[in-house]
């Protein structure tokens, strides 16, 4: 089987492989180039907050009370060693910035990607069986989502007190779990959709007719067909996951102080009231979130123009 | 019609009941030791153990599902149970006061915020949409595109930060005090001061949703316009206003009451962010408050009611989307 698809590509000429058509495909489009090199620049900023914090010499949680604060106990404003300026525990705003990154990305990342995993599995056995399995999955569908998802996360986030009050997991993990608890239905409403409509196709008939089992077909037919609009569907929903997380933490159930993430930063900007003469406060955690969403956002609008022609240009 | 009602209607119910016994399961798990979260704050051990009784929190947990769906606690005489009538969501203890009477007291300002804004969003995105749709490709739709795109990259919480900051703080230090910071008059009392204070919550809420909005609004105008009966209309020598606002937008609506009524949904269940942020005493901060005080009644009450409105708005979206498609009217 290999060999046949190996043959034809001889060396020097011949037709182009799948996957240079698909990345020359994705290099034509604007889209995906721009978004893909604000997401570039926010990975690296999340790779490099360790060089960061070394290279200014504070730490992300270290506090320089006598070196920001005025004799009021107000930060000063941004300098040459604190670019972005200082909080109002005297805590450097850009390190913090940079670290929130990496909490932005280890939530909204490994979140999304359980709940593809998950939505998928059970959007394509829902579909693929249909009839009564599909009226309960989609019954299961409607329950997840009718839970409003602030409080149902809070209740879930104490549900890991243990005994002593200490956290029976990180915190960190029960916020990638809520969140992938509550994105899952987009992916098994999304994969079902497409695999109702693939189930009559001749491909899979051709199969049944080979005498295939239902999980070859699932898997060897259906999933291949269906990834690509999946993988899209991925990058569509990681800044809603992103800003889901933000949110959280904003309202003080997600990443808990003395940890950055940018929603607790904004939160302490916005307590404090510090802001509203000093914006700066603001400005690093705000603009770093609205960067990496409108850049996850643009990619994923280019993916979607590239690999889901069907889609003409509409959010959902 | 009546037949494929009865289904979304049945379905509806059997979704309600079935977050009602996860609920229970939930709160009951997550907030251990029910009763003394219940009690007054400094209560004595007999104080708890005496709430543990009369709430029936003592007995094993299918009696306590049952107390709860059925009859609930007897708080002065009266049975506190969803399923008894008049249902009734539970006492909360913290704030002495039935559960019921407490959300029925908070829902005018969630309401008045979700369908001010809705109203706000739909004229908006709609103009948008159709403004983009019928100059597609020109540095009109460009603009509107740009514009639409920081509205939805733009978190809520962001969004309302920048709206006060901007609208209330900067405005007032030029003299200007067009709008409060936060606050709630209710709409019997006083309309203008009422629109007054939701004016920036409005905007805050509608934002977002905007960016959403404008998309499909133009995403679906152009889907329809393309067909061959806006041709038809236009070769029949309709005039443009016509063909847009009659053909195209009509057949373009279903799309955006779907995404809409899932929208407006969320928000009835408690804008927390915006509600937050502007002080509003809505049924999002009251639930929020309970939950991170413990006041399970109140988690239980307020999950319920966000349930409901998730289950009502879908249900009379999917309704009304089946009786504008003509296909479906038989």
């Amino acid at each position: 089987m290999s060999d046949v698809l190996t043959l034809p590509a001889a060396p020097g000429g011949g037709a182009p492989s799948m996957p240079r058509l698909l990345l020359r495909a994705l290099a034509r489009e604007r889209a995906v180039r721009y978004g893909g090199l604000i997401v570039a620049f926010v990975v690296i900023a999340a790779l490099c907050a360790p060089l960061a914090a070394w290279l200014l010499g504070h730490g992300p949680n270290e506090q320089f009370r006598d070196l920001t604060l005025d004799d009021m106990g107000l930060p000063i404003g941004p300098s040459l060693a604190f670019p972005l300026g200082a909080d109002g525990n005297g805590r450097d705003v850009l390190v913090r910035t940079l670290y929130g990154a990496r909490v932005s990305l280890l939530v909204g990342i490994p979140a999304t990607t359980i709940a593809m995993i998950l939505g998928t599995a059970i959007g394509l056995v829902s579909g693929y069986l249909a009839g009564r399995t599909d009226r309960i999955v989609s019954q299961v569908v409607d329950i997840a989502m009718s839970f409003p998802f602030v409080v149902t996360a809070l209740s879930l986030l104490s549900l890991n007190r243990g005994g002593t009050g200490e956290p029976v997991i990180a915190p960190l993990m029960v916020v990638i779990l809520v969140i992938a608890l509550f994105s899952w239905t987009f992916f098994a409403r999304l994969a079902r959709g497409m695999v109702l409509s693939l189930r009559h196709s001749p491909m899979v008939e051709a199969s049944r007719t080979i005498g295939a089992s239902h999980p070859r077909i699932v898997l060897v037919d259906i999933l291949p067909n269906i990834l690509p609009v999946v993988i899209v569907y991925w990058a569509v929903q990681l800044p809603a996951n992103i800003i889901a997380e933000a949110t959280l933490s904003f309202l003080g159930v997600g990443i808990q102080a003395p940890d950055a993430s940018w929603g607790n930063m904004i939160a302490d900007a916005q307590r404090s009231s510090l802001y509203q003469d000093q914006p700066w406060f603001l400005f690093g955690p705000g603009a770093a979130l609205f960067l990496t969403v409108a850049g996850f956002n643009t990619l994923s609008a280019g993916l979607r123009n590239v690999l889901d022609p069907h889609h003409a240009g509409a959010s959902r | 019609m009546t037949r494929s009602f009865l289904s979304i209607l049945l379905r509806s119910a059997s979704t309600l009941v079935a977050v009602l016994i996860l609920t229970f399961f939930m709160t009951r798990l997550a907030y251990r030791n029910p009763a003394a979260m219940l009690a007054p704050r400094n209560a004595t051990q007999e104080t708890i153990e005496s709430i543990a009784r009369s709430l029936r929190l003592d007995e094993p947990w299918y009696w306590q599902l049952w107390y709860y769906l059925y009859r609930g606690p007897d708080i002065q005489g009266a049975p506190m149970g969803i399923m008894h009538w008049p249902p009734a969501l539970g006492y909360s203890f913290r704030k002495q006061a039935p559960v019921t009477d407490l959300i029925l007291a908070k829902a005018p300002v969630t309401l008045s915020l979700a369908l001010g804004a809705l109203v706000i969003w739909m004229t908006v995105a709609i103009a948008g949409g159709v403004i983009a749709a019928r100059w597609q490709g020109k540095w009109l739709d460009h603009l509107i595109a740009v514009l639409a795109y920081i509205g939805l990259s733009v978190p809520t919480f962001l969004s309302g930060i920048l709206i006060s900051w901007f609208f209330f703080f900067q405005l007032s230090g030029y003299g200007i005090r067009w709008f409060p910071s936060s606050g709630y008059v209710p709409l019997a009392e006083n309309p203008a001061e009422w629109a007054r204070h939701l004016a920036l919550p409005w905007l805050t809420l509608a934002l977002a949703e905007i960016g959403i909005f404008q998309r499909v609004v133009r995403a679906s105008m152009l889907d329809v316009l393309g067909q061959d009966y806006i041709r038809t209309a236009r070769a029949k020598g309709v005039s443009e206003g016509r063909v847009y606002f009659n053909h195209a937008l009509k057949a373009a609506f279903t799309p955006i009451l779907t995404l809409g009524g899932l929208e407006l949904a969320v928000i009835m269940g408690g804008a927390i962010v915006t509600e937050t942020i502007f002080g509003l005493d809505g049924i999002g901060r009251m639930a929020i408050t309970a939950a991170l005080d413990g006041d399970f009644p109140v988690v239980i009450g307020t999950t319920i009611f966000s349930a409901a409105a998730f289950v009502f708005c879908t249900m009379t979206v999917d309704t009304l989307a089946e009786w504008l498609d003509p296909r479906e009217r038989r």
